[in-house]
């Protein structure tokens, strides 16, 4: 018997009991739904870390640490570090203690900027201006950074480029500041000036001489060190990107020179000066991973720790797959629930038929012939049970997509269900692949039916 | 030619045992009519199963054409039986939820016969019985005598040269039964099948060549113009 003829047989007799094959195939369809469900809700989340990471990192940068944690992602190591004499370190917390990051210095930097594959380094600048404010309004606090385009702020007003600095003596605000300087709206605000006023460290002084001074009863601002006010013109004002992974206040972004300007003149002098946690190092033909990952092999034999985009997506992605992994375990196991009732719905059907395959066999089908139609048979369930829960998962989760959107603040244009035709179609060959494999012992008990015995049946 | 020699059947083992053909030889000439006739547990349905392939005998040979069907193996058997055989039951045996069309074409199908000829020879296997006017009729909706109409195309369709019939009227009253056996003796003259009909029906066996009457397992009596 040809194969196209045995599975039109089957789909034949499947279709003279479609009250049981539906049932049966509805005992696979809940596993095929589940399993739907769980590959789009982890091809979505995977999109939207990926989103994530390359609108906070750009992909062919590295970040290049001088301390192990760098690479560990901030995950403690159980035992404690030596201590370092040496100035280069900061210490988080304290004096000393636990929390000792090695940073990078200025001197690395320079190191870094003549390795080859290296096109630019970027110091991981944090600027703390005492305070934000314009014309005739109040003073607020702020915070700054240099602007980096791969980080892709979103934005409310104005313009920012996508590729380069932001211009010399500009800056791009977070909206938060719009209304308190008194801008009507963000629009209002493009091409203002707004200040920033910064002051010089208190140098060479210790916490325990200011807080001897403090005590001696002298004012504070009297000995403070001199400060002085920096304008900038808005070019853009910009809003929390959905995809955004920094936490509190969005920053005012600065261009790199106007950010080193501010850096010298508010650090300089004290002993944290020219020390970064990270840097950023700009791989030459970063696009192509093959570069990243030598870069980072030979870094790290110059003694620095880096991590890469991919490295931090590895990070969130692993999280991702735990929990894909434990609802796909949930889904397989109705998936052999449903293989106990494709047995038993076989077993009954070989009975039902034991004359038509007694017959079969009289007319001289061979047993294997037998076995391969009652297993298509079982094939056809599966198929059917794939493609059933298949279509309610799509036809449940398109429509609430755009919800569940919302509801989790994914932002704009990022689905948490993303269905990809080759991974359903895929789940369905192997729904009817495990079906058929179910299918097998009734279908081996059909192919052993003795002709003579069947036919005896009046 | 079939020749069958010295075929004997026990079921059972030691003690017990039932010797349901007893040494049973009988020739049969192609395209001959016969009748093996028999009450109830004489052995009768167990040497069609036999001459047919569907048993083993316990010892003795079956021998059709040139082909020995104890030597063959079960593939070359089942080959055999699907182009040179075919069957019609008492109780007919087709598939109720099926169309006449379909009922038919099974064994075209377990035959690997070229799709493109199936249509035809099914019409033809039908036209044959004149049953063509209810090629796509569920099989379910036909009487008692179609039903069997429509066996007997399933029987023929592959232009078999063995037709074995178990009780064919068996399930018929006697005007539909005689209409039924007219069919048969027509479609052994035009294809040229032989035709080995088990039976107990006198009227139907007198219609045959040969008779062959079997009691308790031997040949009690046999029959029939050489």
């Amino acid at each position: 018997m040809y194969v196209t003829d045995t599975i039109r047989r089957g789909s034949r007799s499947l279709r003279s009991a479609k009250a049981r094959t539906i049932l049966t195939s509805l005992a696979i369809a809940v596993g095929g739904f589940t399993l739907t469900a769980t590959l789009a809700a982890g091809n979505g989340v995977r999109d939207y870390t990926d989103r994530l990471v390359k609108s906070n990192f750009d992909p062919s940068e590295l970040i290049v640490g001088r301390d192990k944690e760098i690479s560990n992602s901030g995950a403690p190591n159980t035992a404690p570090k030596e201590f370092d004499e040496s100035i280069s370190s900061l210490s988080l917390g304290g004096t000393g203690g636990s929390l000792q990051i090695k940073q990078v210095t200025d001197a690395d930097v320079e190191a870094l900027k003549k390795i080859t594959y290296i096109e630019q380094v970027r110091e991981n600048i944090q600027l703390t201006p005492r305070y934000i404010t314009r014309d005739g309004q109040k003073k607020y606090t702020s915070l700054g950074e240099v602007y980096n385009p791969a980080q892709k702020p979103e934005i409310a007003a104005g313009k920012i480029p996508l590729d380069g600095d932001i211009p010399k003596g500009s800056i791009a605000m977070p909206e938060g500041y719009v209304s308190v300087l008194g801008f009507k709206n963000a629009e209002d605000a493009i091409d203002k000036t707004v200040t920033l006023n910064v002051r010089q460290p208190f140098a060479n002084s210790s916490p325990q001489e200011l807080l001897g001074l403090l005590q001696s009863g002298i004012d504070l601002n009297a000995i403070a060190p001199p400060s002085k006010d920096v304008s900038f013109k808005v070019v853009a004002v910009t809003k929390r990107a959905a995809t955004s992974i920094s936490f509190g206040a969005l920053p005012l972004l600065l261009s790199a020179p106007d950010a080193r300007e501010i850096y010298d003149y508010t650090v300089k002098g004290t002993s944290n000066y020219g020390k970064y946690i990270y840097v950023y190092a700009h791989i030459k033909d970063g696009a192509d991973e093959k570069n990243i990952l030598a870069a980072q092999e030979d870094l790290q034999k110059k003694g620095y720790f880096t991590q890469s985009s991919k490295d931090i997506q590895k990070q969130i992605t692993q999280v991702v797959n735990i929990l894909q992994y434990l609802v796909g375990v949930f889904g397989l196991i109705t998936l052999v629930a449903s293989i106990f009732g494709i047995i038993n719905t076989q077993y009954i059907s070989v009975l039902e038929r034991t004359r038509e395959i007694g017959l079969m066999k009289a007319l001289g089908m061979r047993g294997r012939e037998v076995r391969s139609l009652f297993m298509l048979e079982a094939g056809w369930i599966g198929f059917l049970g794939g493609a059933i829960g298949a279509i309610i998962a799509i036809a449940i989760g398109i429509p609430l997509n755009p919800w569940i959107t919302k509801k989790l603040d994914l932002g704009e244009g990022n689905s948490l269900l993303i269905y990809r035709p080759l991974q359903i179609l895929g789940l369905i060959f192997a729904l009817v692949i495990v079906a058929m494999l179910a299918g097998y012992l009734p279908a081996r008990k059909a192919a052993k039916l003795d002709p003579i015995e069947a036919l005896r049946t009046e | 030619m079939i020749k069958v020699e010295n075929v004997s059947k026990v079921y059972g083992k030691k003690e017990g045992t039932f010797t349901a053909l007893d040494s049973v030889s009988l020739q049969v000439p192609d395209g001959a009519t016969v009748a093996i006739i028999g009450k109830s547990g004489s052995g009768k349905s167990t040497l069609m199963h036999i001459m047919s392939g569907l048993d083993h005998a316990t010892s003795g040979t079956v021998t059709i054409g040139n082909k020995q069907l104890a030597t063959m193996k079960q593939k070359d058997v089942d080959r055999f039986r699907a182009t040179e055989m075919s069957f019609i039951f008492q109780s007919f045996f087709i598939e109720p939820n099926q169309s006449c069309y379909q009922n038919v074409m099974l064994p075209l199908e377990i035959a690997e016969v070229p799709r493109s000829k199936r249509r035809q020879m099914a019409q033809a296997a039908l036209k044959a019985v004149e049953l063509d006017d209810k090629i796509d009729s569920m099989a379910s909706s036909l009487s008692g005598g179609q039903k069997q109409r429509l066996a007997i195309a399933r029987a023929m369709v592959n232009k078999p040269k063995l037709i074995f019939a178990d009780e064919p009227t068996g399930n018929l009253d006697s005007m539909t039964g005689d209409k039924i056996m007219d069919l048969l003796f027509e479609l052994n003259k035009s294809l040229g099948s032989t035709l080995i009909i088990v039976t107990h029906d006198h009227d139907l066996a007198a219609r045959c060549q040969m008779q062959v009457r079997i009691k308790d397992g031997k040949i009690e009596n046999l029959k029939g113009k050489k």
